[in-house]
């Protein structure tokens, strides 16, 4: 048995240091100082998974082909306007609008601010975000006003047979 | 006295930083600039026994 326990003051740099019956609710320095190491470790726990897809995405994983998908037939889809469809999974929200007769352009909806669909007003000629009016440039994807910073991904269509397919999602040019 | 305050200050900056590297690490993610992820990722990772290192240091300095 040693005694330093017994040494005043007491060393009492432990890692249950917060952990005391009477005064569990009192947070001194060195507890905060504890919880401030602890929130450091937390943001380098979270950063990994982020970290190790951006790793699969740069070992080529993420360059899945994923099949041609029908959005939808020419003649269902007037000049100026829009159709809504999910590529490439299930969840991904995306926009088909059709400009002029053989002019299509495709994006995933999803507003690159806090992710509210984005929907075509064709009578602004605009892209617009529900949530915080942001807005689009229907020709590029690219933000023009409000908070967005980022443009939509763009989806790569083909017109084959009357029908209109999704091919593929575009990466941002480096 | 006022030195005794350093550490929380030390710590308070480096989750500041956290903060701002976890900010740019989705974000750089979005955009699809893979390298920077894991470059900002791993800064995030470096602070933490950065830390634990400056709790250390600090934690019995007095006056
Ligand atoms: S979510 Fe679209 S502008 Fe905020």
């Amino acid at each position: 048995m040693s005694d330093k326990n017994n040494k005043i003051p007491f060393n009492e740099d432990n890692y249950t240091h917060n952990i005391e019956r009477n005064n569990e609710r009192k947070l001194d320095r060195r507890g905060f100082m504890k919880t401030l190491v602890g929130a450091a470790g937390v943001f380098a726990v979270s950063s990994l998974p982020w970290g190790a897809v951006a790793a699969k995405e740069l070992m080529g994983l993420g360059e899945k082909e994923y099949p041609h998908k029908k959005i939808t037939d020419v003649s269902k889809l007037p000049i100026g306007d829009a159709v809504e469809f999910k590529f490439p999974g299930d969840h991904d929200d995306a926009i088909l609008i059709r400009l002029s007769d053989n002019k299509y352009v495709a994006y995933q909806n999803a507003c690159t601010h806090l992710r509210c669909p984005v929907f075509w007003v064709k009578e602004q000629g605009e892209m617009i975000c529900p949530c915080h009016h942001g807005k689009f440039d229907v020709k590029t994807g690219a933000p023009t006003a409000g908070p967005p910073r980022r443009p939509l991904p763009e989806i790569q269509v083909k017109v084959e047979k009357d029908a209109i397919y999704a091919v593929r999602v575009k990466r941002y040019e480096a | 006295m006022k030195r005794r305050y350093l550490g929380v200050i030390i710590l308070a900056g480096i989750l500041l930083m956290n903060i701002i590297f976890t900010q740019y690490m989705v974000h750089q993610y979005y955009y699809e600039n893979y390298e920077n992820v894991l470059i900002f990722g791993g800064l995030n990772i470096v602070l933490f026994p950065l830390a634990v290192f400056a709790y250390k240091k600090t934690i019995n300095m007095r006056a």
